[in-house]
């Protein structure tokens, strides 16, 4: 059926581009964020995971999660390292077959919102926020978080005027002051947005308001099928880096140069990441009630569309056998 | 509104569907027959020729729309709207095959087994290449070539035949009549039995085929259905259980553990005598590490002897072919009607992927094409195009400027003791400039259509304004030739784009910036095509004009604006046209409102009904604004090219 399905399909340039991008290569294609230090880029750097897993493996960067998904719809990527939780979702909600396999990256300082000082706008007063500006990256994970924190402050987001911008030109609109507050990630962009203001919420507060931030791995479910144990390796390289790095700081500037970041501010950036070992995942975000489960449903829900519904039940896409 | 006739969806795409083809087969006939019957006198070249053809119209228009409605399957669920489903229930059956199968060399590739051993060999054989290079001592190269012939050995032990422990094969047969037992049940008419109740209340629970997004009934709904669910169930354990097989016999086992011992050994061995190059000791210990890794995988025991797997691999073979037949006409369905993609069985729903995917079918973008032009629910919450009743007062703020009310001499009133404010002449002009003032309501459009076209009008506007009288002189006058080319010159070949980050920092997100940089774009197209046609008058018209008395300004209003009317007119065409590109990439820079923010939120959620809607309506305003210039120049400058 494939055979006679190629020959027609090849017919046409509309359905040969799409048998183009769905002919995966034999080496395994990774995505990641720039300017979002992780430890496992010491792996990257050395080839430790070219290594254990006897492949080439090939990082591609992206921009954001949703080009991610894009990707490994296409057959361009196979896995996704931090990919954000809400493109994550907003894919399963669009019946993506990609899978959660594990949590990459917990954070609370590396995605923020940032009110400039001269709104005169702080959390007492967050009200006043009404009638202005917020520039974010809309249905990222900086979309959820704002959207949590206007609701936890009470502000109501439909008189709020919102700027879809990408972090870095998020921060400009701040400093410019065409917005109140700017949502965004990366530190880079972070710090310049800190420059002309200060977070609304404290780390804390935004633990306190149910905020959890966390980056994810996921795969294709193709790829998860047809290498199993090349996942499983991918994710045991992880996890060594990980328990490496926590020991022996001194690769910092590896990651540095591999995010595209000074050394100062990789610091600044991983002193608020923390990176959950294998037992930390299983026991706080994949058990019964952990993170994994509550999150999946609440953000499933805050951005189903007509198009894209919530589903009733997220643990299908949840697969944490790799990770034992 | 339009929701009585998307339940008739499937009847009205199918009638429209056999519609267009009859329509393109009657052109076509028609067409030849007009050759044949119609005498023209017109020879090759004459545009005469190119004149009528209106079926021919018809033709493209109907060939766009068949192609559109046949890749995206809108044809294949008019005419089946159940194929999804049963398809879905097929897609679950191969997910479940998938992870044995890619282990054969069924659809392209080696072996699995063949492939992990090259792999493994070469590895080895980068790392024997390496002894020589990292100065080990001759006992240490001694043990280190010992240890790679032994991993060799290993692995040559685990293909072959001779070594295979019964037990293994034993779980090799069973996995064979288990598959070979569902084979014959896919054949058997009466498997799975009737449905349960259960089963029954999920397939009625169904919704249709894209009734909501791109969705796929997921829950059996047919015979057929039921067969390929169980199937597929059945499947799972056995692929499960398949690939928890290991190649542990005896030999290899023992081999593996006097590997470790090996490895350990040479380990200390290098770590006793580290030597003083830094650079080598890495290396050394990366090559042990290298050894490691290569044991881990080859201790994983994925190969096997290269016949042991050939039954599993006949028995797949045939139940492949057992489920081509019982997909029956669904498969040839699947072939003819639903080219491109496939449907595929993921782990929580079945989701169209290839060009059924990313093409929305016409009739369900056609929905939300009217679901979000209902200015109740537009597009995040804002209409996309609709009218909305604003104060005369805003207009008069938008019109008249602030600071007339700073020119009125005089301070502005103060609050009294009582609370009360006075207004004086001075508040009351700052009143009415600022449309601070009770008035009368008009109606004005507004939603995302027409705030980018208001931008994209905008920046055309000021474009032409300035660039049409400047660009005139540029071709009369050697000063403002020598000063300004320059400076067009240099900025006209930057494509908008590349302006429109640092223009954005420069405004800010309003619309200021995103007019100004739709009118750099118009105004250098406008600059240039009004020059070129100042240039281009014919010398005798101007000489005639002057001898006939003509003055300056004569000339410049009566002959040189007319004759360079046709390459401003064609000028202005071009700038709408690159204007709108220019408009949807600033508006997706920073976007609040517009068509480019729109289609890059829907982009985020993968909304692909919606980014069609918007391509659409991107489409029909550029055919508008093209219809319109043409009607222009047909006003204007009748008697071009025919002078």
């Amino acid at each position: 059926m494939k055979s006679m399905k190629k020959i027609l399909g090849s017919l046409s340039i509309v359905a040969l581009s799409a048998s183009m991008a769905t002919s995966a290569s034999a080496d395994v294609n990774v995505a990641y964020f720039l300017e979002w230090a992780t430890p496992n880029q010491i792996a990257k750097v050395e080839k430790t995971y070219d290594k254990a897993l006897g492949e080439k493996v090939n990082w591609v960067n992206f921009a954001t999660g949703t080009a991610m998904t894009e990707a490994m719809l296409s057959g361009d990527i196979d896995i996704a390292f931090s990919q954000g939780l809400t493109p994550f979702v907003n894919a399963v909600n669009a019946n993506a077959p990609i899978k959660l396999i594990g949590v990459a990256v917990a954070y609370g300082a590396g995605g923020d919102c940032v009110v400039s000082t001269k709104s005169g706008i702080s959390k007492e007063n967050a009200t006043e926020l009404e009638g202005k500006s917020i520039a974010v990256p809309l249905n990222t994970m900086s979309d959820y978080e704002m959207r949590l924190t206007l609701s936890t402050l009470g502000v109501d987001i439909k008189k709020v005027t919102l700027v879809d911008q990408e972090p870095a030109d998020a921060a400009v609109s701040l400093v410019d002051g065409a917005v109140a507050m700017a949502c965004g990630f990366g530190e880079n962009s972070l710090s310049k947005m800190k420059e002309v203001g200060k977070s609304m919420l404290t780390i804390p507060e935004k633990t306190e308001a149910g905020i959890t931030s966390f980056d994810i791995v996921s795969v294709t479910e193709k790829f998860a099928q047809e290498n199993p144990e090349a996942v499983k390796t991918f994710m045991e390289v992880t996890a060594q880096a990980n328990a490496d790095f926590a020991k022996d700081q001194s690769k910092l500037a590896i990651i540095a140069g591999d995010a595209g970041l000074s050394v100062e501010k990789t610091k600044k950036q991983m002193a608020g990441f923390s990176f959950p070992s294998v037992e930390e995942q299983m026991s706080e975000y994949f058990s019964k009630d952990g993170k994994v489960a509550s999150v999946l449903p609440f953000m499933g829900k805050m951005f189903a569309t007509e198009a894209a519904p919530a589903k009733e039940d997220y643990s299908t896409v949840v697969d944490t056998s790799f990770l034992k | 509104m339009f929701e009585f006739l998307f339940e008739y969806r499937g009847f009205i795409v199918g009638t429209i569907f056999i519609a267009l083809i009859a329509t393109v087969i009657w052109a076509i006939l028609y067409g030849r027959n007009l050759i044949r019957t119609e005498k023209s006198d017109a020879v090759f070249g004459n545009p005469e020729r190119a004149l009528g053809g209106w079926h021919w119209v018809m033709t493209g228009v109907s060939a766009i729309l068949i192609v559109w409605i046949y890749f995206s399957w809108d044809a294949a669920r008019a005419f089946n709207p159940k194929a999804a489903n049963e398809l879905c229930q097929v897609g679950k059956l191969s997910s479940a095959i998938n992870p044995i199968r890619s282990t054969f060399p069924l659809d392209d590739g080696f072996l699995k087994g063949t492939s992990l051993l090259v792999r493994e060999n070469k590895q080895l054989n980068e790392l024997a290449d390496q002894v020589e290079r990292l100065g080990f001592s001759d006992a240490e190269k001694s043990q280190a070539k010992e240890t790679i012939d032994l991993m060799r050995k290993a692995i040559i032990g685990m293909t072959s035949p001779e070594y295979l422990d019964s037990a293994t094969d034993a779980k090799f047969k069973e996995i064979v009549s288990r598959i070979d037992g569902l084979t014959a049940k896919l054949a058997d008419q009466n498997y799975p039995g009737d449905p349960t109740a259960e089963q029954i209340a999920a397939a009625e629970k169904n919704p249709r085929w894209g009734d909501s997004g791109n969705e796929i009934p997921a829950a059996p709904a047919s015979p057929r259905g039921y067969k390929f669910d169980a199937a597929a169930k059945e499947m799972k354990t056995i692929t499960s259980d398949f690939s928890k097989i290991r190649n542990n016999n005896s030999n290899f086992l023992a081999q593996v553990e006097k590997l470790k011992g090996q490895i350990a050994s040479l380990d200390t061995l290098v770590k006793a005598s580290p030597g003083t190059d830094e650079l080598l000791i890495a290396n050394r210990a990366d090559f042990v590490k290298g050894l490691t890794r290569v044991l881990r995988r080859v201790d994983d025991g994925n190969i096997f002897p290269p016949d042991a797997l050939n039954n599993i691999q006949n028995a797949l073979v045939k139940l492949d072919n057992e489920q081509k037949s019982q997909q029956g006409g669904l498969r040839y369905y699947d072939i003819l009607m639903m080219p491109g993609g496939e449907i595929r069985a993921g782990s929580s729903s079945c989701s169209e992927q290839g060009s059924g995917r990313w093409l929305p079918k016409p009739s369900d973008t056609l929905r939300t094409f009217a679901r979000i032009s209902n200015p109740e629910i537009g597009y995040k919450g804002y209409p996309l195009l609709w009218y909305k009743m604003k104060p005369f007062g805003e207009m008069v703020d938008f019109i008249i400027p602030d600071f007339i009310a700073s020119l009125v001499p005089g301070d502005y009133p103060r609050h009294d003791t009582n609370g009360i404010v006075t207004p004086n002449f001075k508040s009351k002009v700052r009143d009415f400039a600022t449309g601070n003032f009770e008035s009368f309501k008009v109606p004005m459009p507004s939603g995302h259509v027409w705030d980018s076209l208001l931008r994209v009008l905008a920046g055309l506007f000021f474009g032409i304004i300035l660039g049409v009288p400047l660009g005139l002189f540029m071709g009369l006058s050697r000063f403002s030739k020598g000063f300004f080319d320059p400076l067009i010159e240099l900025y006209r070949p930057v494509p908008p784009l590349a302006w429109a980050p640092l223009i954005l920092t420069i405004f800010g997100i309003g619309d200021d910036g995103k007019i100004f940089l739709l009118f750099m774009v118009a105004f250098a197209i406008m600059v240039i095509s009004a020059r070129t046609g100042a240039t281009g008058t014919h010398l005798s018209k101007i000489h005639a004009a002057h001898s006939l008395g003509a003055t300056n300004r004569q000339i410049l209003r009566k002959v040189i604006l007319p004759n360079s009317l046709p390459e401003i007119l064609t000028g202005i065409r071009i700038a709408i046209g690159v204007c709108w590109g220019t408009l949807v990439a600033a508006e997706m820079l920073a976007g609040t409102t517009g068509i480019g923010f729109v289609e890059n939120v829907a982009r985020k959620q993968s909304d692909y009904e919606i980014i069609w809607t918007t391509i659409i309506i991107l489409g029909l305003l550029g055919l508008l604004f093209d219809l319109m210039m043409r009607w222009v120049i047909d006003k204007f400058i009748p008697w071009r090219g025919k002078g």
